[in-house]
């Protein structure tokens, strides 16, 4: 159980910053998330990390003293990789074992690790298989085993999940998060998937072009979205400009029938447009007419396109011109005889709407 | 549909010329030889004798154990060039890398018995380096006998290891590099327990080739070994010897050969079985940039080594224009030499040019069709052809050779004597090639572009000229170059079966540096270099990649 931290790392590619002054501080025993979409700097920054680059400048710590100088072979650190990286010529267990023999670890204490390694992952018994006798999932549970029997002071995964089928992925994950809470080894993951992020993590690090966008738990990044590209990366969300003349001059926000005015959302004059954002499960669809009040806002819309796919349902709704909002149904029993082209009434409360100034992105 | 049919039909041509052709030009006369090594020589009965012989007395013997330790050995020197020189190169940014791959193929193209005869002229008993060095204290072993076989091997065979092995390095999966730096792996330790098995069967694929062609190659040993017994030369002086020739002595030789191949072949495949490491999931290296300390030692192990193995051919090139009497090379420089050769040995120029682009003609038209037949048109008749295509990988031009002659001296075949002969032994031995290649450029055209110009109306027979044939084109010109460049510089078959007549350039150059003309053999051997170089040029040209058309 090892911490780590990350002190203002630079790293230049040309003109690309990869990464961009970037401070981390992952707690000993942590599941902590690089969440990203891809050429964010996630993955480079773990392979900073590794060593298998160095970075321009900053200051990587385990345990409060520096790595920096240290070689990739010498950093301790546990990797697995989006290909597997699982050596084709050297059977399960010499995979597994391989770590530990750099380590001079006699061969009996090698055998009876690789062995509690492979049970670790469910793999016991296939010692002796070669790895192109194994299926994905089980590839990557040995490259899970192999990184993990050496007793890394940070495990780091990088996007493990991405080459096997969804099936498996969420299997994999789900055991993924089992062994780590039990073996509590500090674990910096890569996905670019969202719903992985959420599942799997104690804490989730958002990156966007080279910088750290949010850290917090998967609740707060889904709830309370710091960012505009967080709101728009983690979950989905419709977002709605409204134009800085509207909003100084108090006009509503410019929806046909929403009459929100800018009272009870403190916003600063100096501010450029605002986005407004509300999630799609936020809102509800009925064909009942609803009263107005002031918890709620209430309008009306066409349904222009329903895409259902079993235990949810999307109704694209056409409020007017050019906007449209998208809404989630996730039991679309009631609403399923209504059909493309008729009209129907969207509730939902004031307090769902988050606002973001288009400038900095930031929320306000 | 009648169309169709005798579309069809042409593919079943081809099959039939093709088996007809091996069945002719190679089967046979290796059937034949294998009989006559079971015929006593004088009473013409059916024996093991001459295999007694040749296991049983010291003097053959000696020739076999000769034979397999020049072959590994220049192997291993191969290996010991080429892995290095492939590494660094394919994983660092190296100054003037295709200027380095240049000479490696340079130096694979030109023959083998024109980088013995040059080190003779620089290390022989009378070699001007040897005089260099002694002047300033310097004595060094001498050339001739096997030490002097394995430099001249190790420096010509080194390529294909050093090609085929960087070709797999930069398409290794990195990641597993990686994952072993990870896990606490030195970087020598990791090169020797994973980057090296990793490249292992292309790596061994390279050992292979330089094995058997030590193995097959005439001119070396017979050029720089003087006494030293190698099954080729003794197989070809118990042909040729001036007390009567023992063409069953020979044929068992022959065999014997073969068989040594054959051995090293199925070792080779059985322990590269299970060894495919491809994988669709691969992160390319990256060509890292070396370290201030390492680059200039990196640079100068790279160019020595490469220079080093370029140095025959400079010096060849160099002594066509030195003044010479006879084995002597004189002061003053001239033009001597080339107009000797243009006054007394004129016809085994043209021959030469003639043979080798008569028989490219050959090679480029039936390798091409049969390459296609063999990839495009699958079935059990082709998997048996694409086996036998590949038996002139492991047949010595000389028993080659041998065998043609047994085959063809009576009637109603008589080819003995002709330039036919000579065309069509360079022609066997050069088609699989073409084959190969044309199949593995036709690996690379997705079948669906032929199929689209049928589905829109164009009669197959068509599609395939003119849809599949130009695509192939570039592929098939690189090839018919190789082809040219392997044929014009071919010994070993034609030593066997040249007369007065159709002497042939590299005949000439082994008969000059044998009678000590050291002049003629050079300004000779020029003009093969320069050919070969500038065929080599054109092939640069036209291809992409390099390893895939020289190896």
């Amino acid at each position: 159980m090892s911490s780590v931290q990350l002190i203002n790392i630079v790293k230049n590619y040309g003109q690309v910053k990869a990464l961009n002054d970037v401070n981390l501080d992952i707690n000993s025993g942590e599941l902590f998330t690089l969440l990203g979409p891809s050429g964010c700097g996630k993955t480079t920054l773990l392979r900073t990390i590794a060593g298998f680059h160095k970075q321009d400048s900053g200051t990587i710590k385990i345990d409060g003293s520096e790595i920096d100088d240290l070689p990739a072979y010498r950093r301790d650190t546990g990797m697995v990789f989006q290909d597997y990286a699982i050596f084709p010529h050297l059977s399960v267990g010499d995979n597994v074992g391989f770590g530990l023999r750099n380590k001079n670890v006699p061969p009996k204490e090698i055998k009876d690790r690789v062995a509690e390694a492979l049970e670790t992952v469910r793999l016991s018994g296939l010692e002796n298989r070669l790895p192109n006798e194994l299926s994905g999932g089980q590839q990557q549970r040995v490259g899970l085993a192999r990184a993990l029997v050496i007793q890394p002071k940070v495990l780091l995964m990088d996007e493990p999940l991405s080459n096997l089928d969804a099936k498996l992925r969420i299997e994999l994950r789900e055991d993924i998060r089992e062994i780590q809470k039990k073996l509590k080894t500090t674990t910096i993951y890569v996905t670019h998937d969202q719903e992985e992020a959420l599942v799997i993590s104690d804490r989730i690090c958002i990156m966007n072009s080279g910088e750290v966008s949010q850290v917090d738990t998967p609740w707060t990044v889904y709830k309370n979205p710091e960012k505009y590209f967080v709101a728009s990366f983690v979950g989905s969300m419709n977002f709605v400009k409204w134009p800085r003349q509207s909003w100084l001059k108090n006009n509503p926000l410019s929806l046909k029938e929403i009459s929100l005015s800018s009272k009870g959302v403190v916003l600063d004059p100096n501010k450029e447009n605002i986005i407004a954002g509300v999630r799609p499960e936020d809102i509800s669809l009925t064909s009942e007419p609803i009263d107005k009040d002031h918890q709620n806002i209430v309008m009306s819309g066409i349904i222009e396109k329903i895409s259902f796919s079993g235990r949810e349902a999307f109704f694209h709704i056409l409020l007017e011109e050019e906007v449209r909002l998208l809404v989630n149904v996730s039991r679309p029993d009631e609403l399923s005889l209504k059909e493309i082209g008729e009209t129907i009434n969207l509730v939902f409360p004031k307090n769902a709407l988050m606002f973001f100034d288009e400038k900095s992105g930031s929320r306000c | 549909m009648k169309l169709l049919y005798s579309v069809n039909n042409i593919w079943t041509y081809v099959i039939i010329l093709a088996f007809g052709v091996i069945g002719l030009l190679l089967i046979f006369p290796l059937f034949n030889i294998f009989l006559s090594s079971f015929i006593d020589n004088e009473s013409g009965v059916l024996t093991f004798q001459n295999y007694i012989d040749i296991l049983g007395r010291r003097y053959y013997r000696t020739a076999i154990y000769n034979s397999v330790v020049v072959g590994v050995a220049g192997m291993i020197g191969a290996l010991v060039i080429g892995i290095p020189l492939a590494y660094f190169t394919s994983r660092f940014h190296i100054i003037g890398k295709s200027l380095i791959t240049t000479l490696a193929i340079l130096a694979l193209v030109s023959p083998p018995f024109i980088g013995a005869y040059a080190w003779i002229t620089m290390l022989g008993s009378n070699g001007w380096l040897r005089h260099i060095l002694e002047n300033v204290g310097i004595s060094i072993p001498t050339i001739y006998g096997p030490l002097g076989i394995i430099l001249v091997f190790s420096l010509k065979f080194y390529p294909f290891v050093f090609l085929l092995t960087a070709g797999a390095l930069s398409t290794i999966n990195v990641s597993l590099e990686d994952a072993a730096d990870n896990l606490g792996c030195s970087p020598f330790s990791k090169f020797i327990r994973v980057t090296l098995p990793l490249v292992f069967p292309a790596v061994s694929a390279g050992a292979l080739l330089a094995f058997v062609l030590s193995l097959a190659d005439f001119g070396t040993p017979s050029i720089i070994g003087r006494n030293y017994r190698v099954l080729s030369t003794l197989a070809y002086n118990l042909y040729t010897s001036e007390m009567g020739g023992n063409p069953g002595l020979a044929s068992t030789v022959s065999i014997i050969l073969i068989c040594i191949s054959l051995i090293f072949v199925y070792f080779q495949r059985n322990l590269i079985k299970k060894k495919d490491y491809g994988s669709s999931l691969i992160r390319r290296p990256e060509v890292k940039k070396l370290k201030q300390a390492y680059s200039i030692p990196v640079h100068f192990l790279c160019y020595f080594l490469v220079i080093l193995s370029s140095i025959p051919s400079i010096v060849v090139i160099f002594n066509s224009f030195r003044n010479t009497s006879g084995p002597v090379f004189k002061p003053g420089f001239g033009l001597d030499s080339y107009r000797r050769i243009i006054g007394d040995v004129p016809e085994a120029i043209l021959n030469s040019f003639l043979f080798s682009i008569a028989s490219v003609l050959m090679v480029v038209v039936l390798g091409t069709l049969i390459g296609y037949v063999i990839a495009r048109k699958p079935s059990v008749l082709t998997g048996f052809l694409d086996s036998m295509i590949m038996i002139p990988y492991i047949v010595p031009g000389i028993v080659l050779g041998l065998g043609l002659i047994v085959t063809y001296n009576s009637k109603p075949f008589v080819l003995v004597g002709t330039p036919l002969i000579i065309i069509l032994a360079i022609f066997i031995r050069r088609l699989p090639y073409s084959v190969r290649s044309s199949a593995s450029i036709l690996k690379q055209i997705r079948t669906g572009v032929e199929e689209a110009a049928i589905n829109l109306g164009t009669i197959p027979s068509k599609a395939f000229l003119k849809i599949t044939l130009p695509l192939m084109m570039p592929g098939v010109i690189a090839g018919a170059l190789m082809a040219f460049v392997t044929a014009i510089n071919e010994l070993s078959s034609s030593i066997i079966l040249y007369v007065g007549g159709t002497v042939t350039m590299p005949v000439r150059i082994y008969l000059s540096v044998l009678d000590g003309e050291f002049g003629t053999a050079a300004a000779l051997s020029s003009i093969l270099l320069i050919t070969t170089g500038l065929a080599v040029y054109g092939v640069l040209l036209i291809s992409e990649s390099k390893e895939n058309v020289f190896v």
